[in-house]
């Protein structure tokens, strides 16, 4: 959902961030209870614009605000935080307890870490838009310095000193005129019964011990030992294996089938008629996996209208949708007039693919599902959800269904969707046993919740000059799931984000909505809207900088000039354009940006401001071979999220970023007869070890609260890797993913 | 059924299993070792990567029956301390779900070649697909686990 949270109308700063703190200092902090006489922290997210909570907040009630995670320092001095993120690779269960300890005033290596369930307490466990880090900042920096003020008050109560002659370290706290001392354990009982501080102190950034400094991945021991848990890993006394044969059109339900071939299977145990499909439920995964194979040839399917649905058919519903789209928005002038009365037009069109999420581990989740009750282990984006979904589904109360959030085997916004985990419960429900589903790589690819494919209609005004007047942008996608007709403002926002808040300065700039229905389920897939949206946009203002006789790089940083800052971005965050003009600067200045390449060689540049949020910029150098072939050779990325909490994860993440974008331009989703045409990695062709470019990351020194960099990296990588690819062929790419044909001097194809 | 009799991870191991029951389903659903993990069921992504008498294969590949008096080693058994060091030291995993079956083929490249060129590295790394990107760090890790003298121990 987008438009949540406070409206802050500029970047957020530590030091201007005040207020917003003093708020929420107030509102989220909460004594707790501990039966074994410990101190216990409870903290609350922000408000969110427009739910019941943020109003309740405006009224100064705060009643209704959630607590979300847990510190607890134990008399044992064992420090607790639970997390309230799920981990899949982002680095969350690395970085966020330094957020806590910083201030804390503790070894982050000694904070133990719960994974939160949901409940009650725990209402909002989304891990989602590179959310991580910057919805903890704040909630898990308070908490660190409300308890820390708590144990050092404790300790000077008990002294009889000043708290102010005293300080925390090192989960200590000392009175250095005495040379006394106090472990946070053996004050633990004491500050839990005093007052929770209404303004804890948090420290400055030049006080930061921890924050900016490289940690590595906390689960890194057990995952090189081969211990880390993963749903799949998960392992019930009496579990059951349960394999699905689903409809290969995704709106499709099984007619007829013959149980008599599954049964065959040695290990069989059950068949299962579930939503969408069958399935069957063996002793074993290789049982199952063979009941599978041995009943799907035997299965008919009520296929509806969807099987008549290809990817022609659906590029030419694209193309229908774009050329009447139904909602826009609108900055400074109207678009059309300006437009028409430019010196110049340049236009092209544009088309991003569906794309899979294709993680390594396929989609499993263990369920258990007893009379009123259910538990589950699921490695899920969205435990919420999932509670909320398994507890429909068996109609029993939401209290009654336990989720347990293991380790998750890559998200990328796949694991955000509870298909998998009804799966399970619908089989064990139907068996009366434990079991464990276990989707193949050819289910994950198939039954995807796919990137939408988008086309786009790219027009642009030049004056006499070169300069763009006016800039108009036509997305044609399905809407995502859930998404209502028409989109809401605000579903709207978040269909043509990195359309509508483009960073530069165009007098009359407009984007307009088109939809078009899709026969494949669509979702979040890591980058979201931006991916499409940047692509078209970055892409296209190549062609008009090539149009203008400008250097791209060089026309995008004056247009970033511009001292107004861009409206819009989630949340309302502005984009701001002397950040992200920055970090353009500074990847241009690393790559050498202008410096000469032997022939078949060149760089492309994209940049944009996540959400209006992360700043980043990318140049790419890429090699184009006569026949087509090309491969990237560099990734130059700078990026600003803020302050950098952890360096280390924020590199992994762009190298990772860097991967991900490059893939997609090899990689798509196809139809035929309204069926997914991929089913294994080598026709969707990730990038493999071979082609790792050199991924260089810059980040940016940074006062202001971090933001996300998970997805940030993905969008400007893709287009400026096409920008590459179309000055180093000549071909300009306007289509992913980059055939051979499309680049290659003697490929004798033409291009989009 | 078949009974089949094969060392694993030093120990020897006897197993009731049909003899054409792939090796990772004995590993992880007969013997509960799930550090061996399942990613395509195809040999195309490497997940489940483990050594046949010193050969990095594919567990999803490998019929348990052809094993008899084979040594097999998981990631469990894997005692190249020096690798696992030097994917700590890189920091390479990301998610995690692949690198049990990235550590083993590279310590099937470093027992053969212990200190490999890049394009050796890139040739034998090449079909252990991560969708987490952590293909820099691997190759900065195997360089580092090559570079330590006494590396096996």
């Amino acid at each position: 959902m987008e438009g949540r949270g406070r409206r802050l109308g500029e970047a957020e700063r530590v030091s201007a961030d005040e207020a917003a703190l003093a708020a929420t200092r107030r509102q989220f902090l909460k004594l707790g209870a501990l039966a074994a006489g410990g101190l216990a922290l409870g903290f609350r997210f922000p408000a969110r614009a427009g739910t019941a909570g943020a109003q309740e907040a405006a009224g100064g009630a705060g009643a209704g605000f959630r607590p979300n995670a847990w510190v607890r320092v134990d008399p044992s001095g064992k420090v607790f935080l639970t997390v309230g993120k799920s981990e899949m690779g982002q680095g969350a269960r690395t970085s966020l307890p330094v957020i806590l300890a910083e201030e804390l005033e503790v070894d982050p290596d000694s904070v133990e870490l719960v994974q939160a369930r949901p409940g009650p307490d725990f209402q909002d466990l989304g891990t989602f838009g590179s959310r991580s880090t910057r919805t903890m900042w704040v909630p898990l920096r308070t908490a660190g310095a409300a308890a820390r003020e708590m144990l050092v008050a404790a300790a000077a109560a008990r002294w009889s000193v000043d708290a102010a002659s005293c300080r925390a370290e090192k989960g200590s706290v000392l009175h250095a005129a005495s040379g006394r001392s106090a472990s946070y354990g053996s004050l633990a009982a004491e500050a839990a019964r005093v007052p929770v501080p209404a303004a804890p102190r948090l420290k400055s950034k030049s006080e930061f011990k921890l924050i900016g400094r490289d940690r590595r991945r906390v689960d890194g021991p057990r995952i090189v030992a081969g211990e880390a848990v993963f749903a799949s890993d998960v392992r019930l006394p009496g579990m059951r294996v349960a394999c699905i044969v689903r409809s290969p059109v995704h709106a499709g339900e099984p007619k007829s089938w013959n149980e008599a071939a599954a049964k065959a299977v040695p290990g069989f145990v059950a068949l299962a008629k579930i939503q969408g499909g069958l399935a069957v439920v063996a002793e074993s995964s290789w049982a199952a996996l063979q009941a599978r194979e041995a009943l799907e040839p035997t299965v008919k399917w009520d296929e509806g209208a969807d099987a008549a649905v290809d990817s022609a058919a659906m590029l030419a519903r694209l193309r229908a949708a774009a050329a009447t789209p139904g909602t826009s928005l609108k900055r400074g002038g109207a678009a059309e007039p300006a437009l028409a009365s430019a010196a110049r037009r340049v236009e092209a069109e544009y088309f991003y693919p569906y794309q899979a999420h294709a993680p390594v581990e396929p989609m499993s989740a263990v369920a258990d599902v007893r009379p009123g009750a259910c538990e589950v282990w699921a490695g899920t984006q969205n435990p919420n959800g999932a509670q909320e979904a398994v507890a429909k589904a068996l109609g029993i109360p939401a209290a009654a269904v336990t989720i347990n959030v293991t380790l998750l085997g890559g998200g990328f916004g796949r694991r955000g969707r509870s298909d998998f985990v009804l799966d399970a419960v619908e089989a064990s429900r139907a068996t009366r046993a434990p079991v464990k589903v276990l989707w193949t790589r050819q289910d994950d690819m198939r039954v995807g919740d796919f990137h939408p494919v988008s086309f786009h209609r790219m027009a642009a005004g030049l004056d006499a000059s070169g300069r763009p007047v006016a800039w108009r942008h036509v997305v044609a996608s399905p809407l995502p799931r859930g998404g209502g007709s028409p989109p809401t403002e605000e579903q709207l926002r978040a269909l043509l984000r990195g359309a509508y808040d483009l960073p530069y300065a165009v007098p009359a700039l407009q984007a307009d909505f088109g939809e078009a229905a899709s026969p494949v389920r669509t979702s979040s897939w890591r980058g979201v809207n931006h991916n499409h949206n940047v692509f078209a946009a970055e892409c296209f203002f190549d062609e008009v900088a090539l149009a203008a006789g400008k250097d791209p790089l060089a026309l995008r940083l004056a247009l970033l000039k511009a001292d107004a800052v861009v409206p819009g971005g989630r949340e309302g965050k502005p984009v701001d354009r002397a950040r992200l003009a920055a970090v353009l600067d500074l990847a241009g200045r690393k790559a050498g940006w202008g410096a000469a390449l032997p022939a078949g060689r060149a760089r492309g540049v994209a940049c944009a401001a996540y959400d209006g949020q992360t700043s980043a910029a990318a140049v790419v150098e890429v090699t184009v071979g006569r026949d087509g072939t090309w491969r990237a050779d560099r990734v130059v990325c700078a990026v600003d999220p803020g302050v950098a909490v952890n360096p280390l994860g924020i590199r992994a993440q762009v190298e990772g970023a860097a991967a991900w974008a490059l893939s997609a331009l090899s990689t798509e989703i196809t139809l035929k007869a309204g069926r997914v045409e991929q089913a294994t990695y080598r026709d969707f062709p990730i990038l493999r070890f071979r082609d790792m470019p050199r991924v260089e990351t810059a980040i940016v020194e940074s006062d202001a609260a971090p933001t996300g960099m998970g997805e940030p990296p993905v969008p400007i990588i893709v287009a400026a890797a096409a920008n590459a690819l179309s000055a180093a062929s000549g071909r300009r790419v306007r289509r992913l993913p980059v055939r051979p044909a499309d680049v290659g001097a003697d490929a004798g194809g033409k291009g989009a | 059924m078949a009974k089949i009799a094969f060392i694993l991870n030093g120990k020897r191991r006897d197993v009731d299993a049909p003899a054409e029951m792939p090796l990772l389903w004995v590993l992880r659903d007969t013997l509960g070792m799930t550090g061996t993990k399942f990613g395509c069921g195809a040999g195309v992504c490497g997940s489940c990567t483990v050594h046949v008498d010193g050969e990095a294969a594919q567990a999803c590949q490998v019929p348990v029956g052809m094993l008899g008096g084979r040594r097999v080693t998981t990631i469990e058994g894997l005692d190249n301390v020096a690798l696992r060091e030097a994917w700590l030291a890189e920091d390479v995993a990301q998610c995690g779900y692949c690198q049990p079956g990235q550590l083993m083929q590279a310590a099937a490249l470093l027992a053969k070649t212990p200190k490999p060129e890049d394009d050796e590295v890139d040739e034998a790394m090449n079909d252990n697909l991560c969708r987490c990107g952590t293909y820099m760090r691997i190759r900065a890790a195997i360089r580092r686990a090559s570079e330590r003298e006494g590396k096996y121990y």
